[in-house]
């Protein structure tokens, strides 16, 4: 037994790396071929726009990884960022200061995705059930206290997601671009790149990845994930455990509606339409088995921007945004298929 | 043999497309009626009255009358505005009462339920503005029967359960004032592109269509390049019309949204991409949700009709109904200030133009 817990990590680590290699090629492979079709594809402005309008996508996906790589799955996730972002905006335009107006979303994303994991952690409901519950009751919740009339009128700094990192050092005025000194002007189109949203993704990966491979809260995850019952034997108790999982989720969910809610003059007080299928996609494609206990947050990250990067590159080819949900089937089609092909190689074929 | 004929068809393709200035993509099939370039009314297939009568109602001619307005639901923005039109218009006429009650939430079965208690109570007549066409139908009918009349705005039942409707805009009254405020803010021969819901949402796929046929007939030279589907999504929507930015560059003159969230989607992203001034937006949408846009200026035009004269507009047409002014067969009707409103569809009165909000009125609306 203690044995094969010794093992699985680095059996895992290697096998996730292979799909995330993949998902590198596949980014390159698009970006090189639209990129010769219509070379304003690769330009700066472009990668701005696929990064910075889906990195709220990658956060959340992070937490969607881990919740079914604990052998979960969350399909509330969208309407709660529809929801979240709501109040978030509500707070704002009521004259909270900014700080609350993006925390305390957080925070009740958190309490939300508990609840959640109470019930699926304790009552053993299963969580597809739980979520959808939770779907209905945001989705529904919504309209009517809404009534679908949107947010409007948020003060500037406001908005988060507009920040660049050269405004932390240099302008204090948020949404307005700091004038970049003479002496970095080459590297003005990286510190472009380089907004709030882009830096949460990059910082909100890694950091989840180290968290999820180095230590042993991380590590239970994928013990619960993979063997509950093998895991319970060697002392990893799976409610406490799942408990967590969705406390993570909820951290991640709140800053991804943080990022949603503050990048847009107008909050549209509705749920985002599929947005829960795209999170989850992009887990699925990232490399996160649905059955649980393996998968990366890096890799969901990648996928992310993959499938972005598609929506965009569909437009530059001409071809209508609706082969997107195609694209996402096949990518999820070959992400399985290629999942499969690595366990026959190794003779792990189930 | 194929081949050749593959070649052929393919020629005949391209040759067509070169000959014919080519439809817009997401537009409908169904015929279009383009308005005249200078603004006359244009023709109108008439059309007999298919509204329905009265029965055994007192004849109030010029005396004072109680209506009542049950629009979709109370307490939002746009109900707020046409209830403002409605006392505008019974002040006005000195000679009417309106009362606007209704549901909170836009359920048909809460609005009959408000209509059949004031058919008990007693009115003159009725204001509705439908949650279902159908469903609405035998309640309206039932006061039909009890003499009170029945005058329908903003969304109409089936023509056989209400004597008038009153239509806030006609597909090719929007279609113009979008590609004339378009070509008005870019320039003749300019190139732009437009962000809709879905090529099969038919309301946009007759708007798209109306405006092609009109472009071609009054701004020719004016480029359409490319229509992209955005369903009703907020976040897609910006994305796509953010990506249309980034294609054509220089290239693109103009935006035009075809849905209320398209339009402060495209505007969102022409803000973001530092390119107001540069790239116009023209879209319908409502006033709130473009407000911020239109205030910075990086907007200039929005287009959709007023319902405070909605409003203002139905109370005239019952008090027109009621005097005996407004009959089947009539070709128009006195409406105020709004002057002569045009009856279209055999039981219909059209608004007229469409309303474009700008930086001078968009302040006056909530809605």
């Amino acid at each position: 037994m203690s044995a094969t817990i010794a093992q699985a990590p680095a059996r895992k680590w290697r096998f996730s790396l292979s799909q995330e290699w993949l998902l590198l090629i596949g980014i390159a492979t698009l970006f090189i071929v639209v990129g010769l079709i219509n070379p304003r594809f690769v330009a700066s402005r472009n990668l701005q726009s696929i990064l910075l309008a889906n990195a709220y996508v990658a956060v959340a996906a992070i937490g969607m990884s881990v919740v079914i790589v604990s052998g979960n799955i969350d399909i509330s996730v969208g309407s709660l960022i529809g929801v979240l972002a709501s109040i978030s905006g509500a707070l704002a335009v009521a004259g909270v200061p900014v700080f609350f107006a993006w925390a305390i979303p957080v925070v009740i994303s958190i309490l939300v995705m508990m609840l959640q994991g109470a019930l699926v952690a304790y009552l053993r409901i299963p969580s597809i059930v739980v979520t959808l519950g939770m779907l209905s009751i945001l989705k529904g919740g919504l309209i009517s206290v809404t009534n679908g009339v949107w947010i409007s009128g948020m003060p500037d700094s406001f908005h988060l997601a507009q920040w660049h990192l050269l405004d932390l050092f240099i302008a204090a005025e948020p949404g307005k671009q700091a004038a970049v000194p003479e002496s970095l002007s080459a590297l003005k189109p990286m510190f472009d790149l380089l907004t709030m949203p882009v830096l949460f993704m990059l910082f909100l990966t890694l950091g989840a990845a180290w968290w999820m491979r180095n230590t042993a809260k991380g590590r239970s995850v994928y013990a619960v994930g993979g063997n509950a019952e093998a895991a319970r034997l060697c002392g990893i108790p799976r409610e406490r455990t799942l408990m967590m999982v969705f406390a993570v989720h909820g951290l991640f969910t709140g800053l991804a509606a943080v990022l949603f809610a503050t990048q847009p003059s107008v909050i549209q007080s509705t749920v985002p339409p599929n947005l829960e299928l795209t999170i989850i996609t992009a887990s699925v494609v990232g490399g996160v088995s649905i059955l649980g206990g393996t998968g990366t947050v890096i890799g969901s990250t990648l996928a992310a921007i993959l499938i972005a990067a598609i929506g965009s590159a569909l437009i530059f080819v001409n071809i209508s945004p609706y082969w997107l949900r195609a694209a996402q089937g096949i990518l999820i089609l070959v992400t399985v298929l290629a999942d499969i092909y690595r366990r026959r190689q190794r003779g792990l074929a189930r | 043999m194929k081949y050749s004929l593959m070649a052929l068809a393919l020629g005949a393709t391209l040759l067509s497309g070169n000959a014919f200035a080519a439809k817009w993509d997401g537009g409908d099939d169904l015929p279009t009626n383009p308005l005249p370039c200078d603004g006359g009314a244009g023709t109108m297939a008439a059309k007999a009255y298919d509204g329905a009568a009265v029965t055994g109602s007192v004849d109030k001619s010029g005396k004072p009358i109680t209506l009542v307005d049950v629009p979709k639901l109370i307490g939002i923005g746009y109900f707020n505005a046409t209830t403002k039109g409605m006392q505008d218009a019974a002040k006005e006429l000195g000679n009417v009462k309106v009362t606007t009650d209704g549901p909170t939430e836009a359920k048909i079965d809460e609005q009959v339920k408000f209509i059949d208690n004031y058919i008990t109570r007693g009115v003159d007549g009725v204001l509705f503005a439908a949650n279902d066409p159908v469903a609405i139908a035998p309640v309206l009918k039932k006061a039909l029967s009890k003499g009170v009349h029945v005058i329908g705005y903003d969304a109409n039942s089936t023509p056989d359960a209400r004597e008038w409707f009153v239509n806030q805009a006609q597909f090719n009254g929007i279609a113009k004032a979008m590609v004339d405020n378009l070509a008005k803010e870019i320039g003749e021969d300019k190139s732009f592109g437009i962000v809709t819901s879905t090529f099969t949402t038919p309301n946009q796929a007759r708007w798209i269509a109306e405006m092609s046929a009109y472009a071609a007939k009054c701004h020719p030279k004016l480029k359409w390049l490319e229509t992209v589907e955005a369903q009703e999504d907020n976040i897609l929507s910006f994305n796509q019309a953010s990506t249309l930015l980034n294609k054509y560059g220089d290239q693109l003159s103009g935006l035009m949204g075809m849905t209320s969230v398209a339009t402060p989607a495209s505007a969102e992203a022409v803000t973001r991409s530092n390119l107001c001034g540069k790239v116009a937006v023209v879209g319908l949408a409502t006033p709130n949700a473009m407000k911020p846009y239109v205030a910075s200026g990086c907007v200039k035009s929005v287009v959709l009709w007023n319902p405070v004269d909605l409003g203002y507009a139905a109370v005239y047409v019952t008090r027109a109904v009621v005097d005996g002014k407004l009959k089947a067969g009539a070709t128009s009707v006195e409406a105020g200030k709004l002057g002569k409103l045009s009856v279209v569809n055999g039981s219909e009165i059209l608004l007229g133009s469409p309303f474009v909000y700008d930086k001078s009125n968009i302040n006056n609306f909530d809605f």
